[in-house]
Order: C-alpha cells, then sequence, then structure tokens
C-alpha cells in the first residue's frame, strides 16, 4: 500500500479543521434550511450519528461554532459525479447562529471540523429484525442518515415535531424499507396531537415481542428522557443521539455532558463519548 | 537599522526555557490528546493540563456552558480524574509531546494543596506547577484562597517549600486589587503569576426563568473579558518583578501583542482553542511577524514597551 492511501485510511479516524464549499443554501420549510457544501475529506469519512462544528461567521460573533448531524453524505467515490465529497445539512432556525447561516452564500468558504464522536453502531441482528426509528424536530434528520445504511431492516418510523412545519424526512424514509411511518404533531396540526413519546406509547402494544427490540432515537433531552421510561423494563435496546450546547465538539472542553452510570466518570461528552449512547447508561435527575 | 529575519521568540520563566511565550490555558486544552488531530503541539512554547485535584471530582451538573456576546460562561467544575489516575492515564501523552508541561492543580484545603506540589514534585515530564487559587477554602468558611492576601502568601510560601519546580500563580480576578494578590505571591516566594482566571457571571433565561448554567455562577471568558484582563496586567507588572503571563479573551496574534506590550512576559490562549484548535500556532506566528515588521529582535524587548502619554 502506498502511504497516500494509508493516509487516507487513517484520516477516517481523525477528526479534520478544513474548509468546505457552499453549493447551496435554500430555504425547504418556514423555520428550516437545507445547505450544501462540498468537502470531499469529510464527506469521505463521516459516519451515520457523527456531527461536525461549523463556524458561522468570519468574526467571532457568534462566538462558538455550532454543531450539526449530517443529513446525507456522498463520498467522493461516488457514481454520480454531481454528488461527489458533498455533504447536506439541514437545520431550523433557532437563534443567532443559524440566523446568520442562512446568509451563507453559493460559493463561500465555510470552516468546519469534523467527522465528531461516535455515531449509530449497527444492530447486531438478523436483517430480518425489524427496527423502531423515533425522532423529534431536527433528531429526525440524523436517524435518516442511519436510516440509510440499515439496509434490510424493515423499519417502523415515528416522526415528531411542534407543528407540521416542523416534521421532516418523511418523503426520505417513503423510499427505503419503511414499513409504517406513524405522525405526531404537538399541536395536533398534523396526526396525532401530543408528543411523539406519547404517540409511541399509544403503539407500543401493538408490535410484537419480535418488533420490539431494537429502538434508534434522537431528539431533545426531555424527549430522549420520556422514551426511556417508556422502554425501561423491556429488555429492549436503545441506542439515543444526544443534543447539548457544546463548547468546542472535540472533548476539550467537558461543556456538553450528561450523567451516566459510568462509576469513574458520570459525567460523559456528549461530543466525545457520544453523541450517542445506550438509553439505559443514563442516569436522569 | 538591520532588518531582522529571526527575531528571538524565547522567554524564561522561572526555571523555563521556552521557544516561545505562547501557551495554552488549563482547562480548554483537555489533556492535549483532543487537539492532536489538528497540529503538531511540539509548537507551543508550553501546554497547560486540566486543573488536577488529589481526589477525582465529577464536575458540575449541566448545562454548564452557555454562549453570552462575545464571551462563554462556564461552569465545569473542575472535573478531572485526580491526582493518581492523571499520572497513570494522561501524563504519558503528554511526554510524547516535545514541549513544556506543566500542571495546573488546585486543592480544597491549604495541606491539599502541599500534598499535590510535593507529589508532583519530582515526577518526570513535568516541567512546572501553575497553582490555581481561585479556589474555596473549606477550613475558613469557603472564602476564596485568592481573594485574601494573607491567606495568600502562606499558602504560596508552604507550597514553595515542597517544590523545585517552576511554580505560577494562576490568580483570580474577583478581587478588589489584584495587584496586592500579586505582591504577596512574589512576597510567597513565586517563580511567576498568571492572570486572569475566569471573571465570575451570570445568566438568566426569561422563558424558563431559569439561570443558564446549572449551578446558576459560572466564569467569564473569551473576547468580552479581554479589556479587563489587559488593565490587570498592566497594573500587576507594575507592581511585581517576577514574570507575569497574561490571558483573557486572546483571539489573535493582535491581543497577545497588547498583552506583551503591558508587562506580560507569556501568555496564554484559552477560550480561543475551542473554537479555532490552530490559533496558538497563528498567535506564534504573528508576534514573529510583527516583531519583524517592527525590527524589534526579540519578544523579550516588546515586554512592557507600552508607551505613556
Amino acid at each position: 500500500m502506498t502511504l497516500s492511501s494509508w493516509l487516507k485510511i487513517l484520516r477516517i479516524y481523525m477528526a479534520l479543521q478544513t474548509d468546505g464549499i457552499v453549493l447551496k443554501n435554500e430555504r425547504i420549510k418556514p423555520l428550516y434550511f437545507l445547505l450544501t457544501i462540498y468537502c470531499p475529506p469529510i464527506a469521505d469519512g463521516i459516519k451515520a450519528g457523527q456531527f461536525i462544528m461549523l463556524k458561522v461567521s468570519e468574526n467571532f460573533s457568534p462566538l462558538l461554532r455550532r454543531p450539526f448531524s449530517v443529513y446525507k453524505s456522498y463520498p467522493s467515490s461516488h457514481p454520480e459525479k454531481k454528488k461527489r465529497g458533498v455533504l447536506f445539512i439541514l437545520y431550523r432556525i433557532v437563534g443567532k447562529g443559524t440566523q446568520k447561516m442562512t446568509e451563507f452564500k453559493k460559493g463561500q468558504k465555510v470552516n468546519m471540523i469534523g467527522p465528531l464522536g461516535n455515531g449509530f453502531s449497527l444492530p447486531p441482528l438478523p436483517s430480518s429484525t425489524p427496527i423502531i426509528l423515533i425522532g423529534g424536530g431536527i433528531g429526525v434528520v440524523s436517524l435518516y442518515s442511519l436510516a440509510e445504511i440499515l439496509g434490510s431492516h424493515y423499519l417502523y418510523v415515528f416522526i415528531g415535531g411542534r407543528t407540521k412545519d416542523d416534521l421532516l424526512c418523511e418523503e426520505d424514509f417513503k423510499k427505503l424499507n419503511t414499513l409504517k411511518i406513524f405522525i405526531a404533531t404537538e399541536d395536533g396540526s398534523l396526526g396525532y396531537k401530543g408528543t411523539v413519546i406519547d404517540l409511541f406509547l399509544t403503539q407500543k402494544k401493538s408490535f410484537k415481542r419480535s418488533q420490539f427490540q431494537y429502538i434508534y432515537s434522537c431528539g431533545p433531552v426531555g424527549m430522549l428522557k420520556e422514551l426511556a421510561k417508556a422502554v425501561k423494563s423491556k429488555g429492549v435496546v436503545c441506542q439515543a443521539s444526544f443534543e447539548a450546547r457544546m463548547g468546542c465538539g472535540f472533548g476539550a472542553c467537558w461543556g456538553c455532558v450528561v450523567k451516566t452510570n459510568d462509576l469513574n466518570t458520570p459525567y460523559q461528552r456528549v461530543c466525545k463519548e457520544g453523541p450517542v449512547f445506550n438509553l439505559k447508561n443514563i442516569l436522569w435527575e | 537599522m538591520n532588518s531582522i529575519r529571526n527575531p528571538d521568540l524565547s522567554v524564561t520563566i522561572g526555571k523555563i526555557q521556552l521557544k516561545n511565550p505562547v501557551m495554552v490555558a488549563s482547562g480548554t486544552f483537555g489533556f492535549g490528546e483532543e487537539y492532536d488531530d489538528f497540529f503538531d503541539l511540539h509548537q507551543l512554547g508550553a501546554i497547560l493540563s486540566k486543573g488536577i485535584s488529589l481526589k477525582p471530582m465529577m464536575g458540575n451538573p449541566p448545562p454548564r456552558i452557555f454562549e453570552t456576546e462575545g464571551g462563554i460562561l462556564n461552569s465545569i467544575g473542575l472535573q478531572n480524574p485526580g491526582f493518581q489516575n492523571f499520572i497513570n492515564n494522561k501524563l504519558p501523552y503528554y511526554k510524547k509531546i516535545k514541549t513544556h508541561l506543566i500542571i495546573n492543580f488546585f486543592g480544597h484545603t491549604q495541606r491539599e494543596y502541599i500534598d499535590l506540589a510535593r507529589r508532583f514534585d519530582g515526577v518526570p515530564g513535568i516541567s512546572g506547577l501553575e497553582m490555581n487559587i481561585s479556589c474555596p477554602n473549606v477550613k475558613r468558611g469557603g472564602i476564596v484562597f485568592g481573594s485574601d492576601p494573607k491567606m495568600v502568601y502562606k499558602l504560596v510560601r508552604e507550597v514553595r517549600k515542597v517544590t523545585k519546580l517552576t511554580l505560577i500563580i494562576k490568580l483570580s480576578p474577583n478581587v478588589t486589587d489584584i495587584a496586592l494578590i500579586a505582591k504577596s505571591v512574589e512576597e510567597g516566594g513565586a517563580d511567576a503569576v498568571s492572570l486572569i482566571n475566569t471573571i465570575k457571571a451570570m445568566a438568566v433565561n426569561i422563558h424558563s426563568r431559569k439561570p443558564e448554567l446549572g449551578n446558576m455562577i459560572g466564569g467569564l471568558s473569551g473576547p468580552a473579558i479581554k479589556p479587563i484582563a489587559l488593565r490587570m496586567v498592566w497594573e500587576v507588572s507594575q507592581r511585581v518583578k517576577i514574570p507575569v503571563i497574561g490571558m483573557g479573551g486572546i483571539m489573535k496574534a493582535e491581543d497577545a501583542i497588547e498583552f506583551i506590550l503591558v508587562g506580560a512576559s507569556a501568555i496564554q490562549i484559552g477560550t480561543a482553542n475551542l473554537i479555532n484548535p490552530r490559533t496558538g500556532v497563528d498567535v506564534i506566528n504573528g508576534i514573529k511577524k510583527y516583531l519583524i515588521q517592527n525590527k524589534i529582535e526579540s519578544v523579550q524587548k516588546l515586554t512592557g514597551l507600552f508607551k505613556t502619554y
């Protein structure tokens, strides 16, 4: 093997600080944008559930980078030339940082650090086992990137949002091995009125034991807490991806911790040991 | 005047000869290894460890971090694995880097400070100690060590007795007269002072009506605090003869140069590491460029080269 191919393998396990080029930045829903970035070094290495830290502005306003999971990514070896080395980031306008991002223009450079964190691991189950995905708000995006690599597993997908304008990726999931999509909105503007966990609870009993073995989830901490309660007594495994305010994103500042049952280090970093944790290891206070 | 091609960036702090005046601040640089992906750490003048205590500390409940205008509010709570785990699991990585390692440490009682300093003394691979005195003294009703000149003097004097390592005292800005504290540090026999630690601050969410930090109060860092830090470095430099290490919101070389001009012999990068992991290297290059452009042959000559009206 040549040195450069070794380096390429090595790079997959490394986080890089690098510039990407904005190809597109378009509004897809009232509060949501889809950002397309050309960045082969990160697109080549990133896995489902990992994230990037994006520098929003050239000056220091806002000061910190912002974390984003990746919606879709295509390695530089992708057969379709147009897709090679391209990352898609779906973001909701929530504050100063994401507001500023809406001003990103085609051709502009954006500085990124990634891939970061430990993503989802594939279920150690036969491909005949169905998988349950439960996503709230922007968390659905990260579950979609996982669903793309779940291959022949059948999927039950729960999608939740505040209103019908906060429901993401429904059409995407339809193109995969999805058996059924369950929709919940907090205001009742579409589907079940309530949270996605409320909806999941109403459906839980209808799953057979064989269909209720493995759950992947991503969403706000409050949602994950409710999910933990809902699956507590069952033997079901739940990999949950956490959202947290982050300082650095690469493990240096210890700002983004969650409390776990680890005896030596109860507070573990969402950015480093996470963002995906086994839900049964989380301690809720 | 002759042109300067290769200005001398070396500085001396106590017994430590640094190749350049740029260090990375404790708590913002993890245990070094988190930065390994981004650049060759040996380029730095020195690396400060995360703060180490005698026993492991689990830190504060989240949320631990909140961004304010031009600043970061944090209450990590000095989470660290404790002395023995640090020696066993974290020190081996630092030893691989060809630059100075300075251990940041703290205690909850004077005895704990002395005990830790003694334990670090003689550990191979450690160049110096930076003592964090912004901690409450549990034996004295929680009064912060660094806020009482007499307590500071006594603590420094006792710690000085048990270590031959270069001893730097990191000062808290949450005091009435920081120069007075610095004077006590000097009289106690320390080799240098570093300042400033974070400024006590808080933030409130009007929707939840809760504080933005789990611990309610945290420490403010970043560009927002630079003017305060600069003033304090200037005041301390006027009062002590030992080297002053400046920090507080340094984001780029120009900021570092300001600190050096008002009297700092060296500087530390803190918050900026979190945003641009390579800030340290950018600052080193920027200082070098400034010296060349201004025909100043060494960074030591830049220290205190501040003009007054």
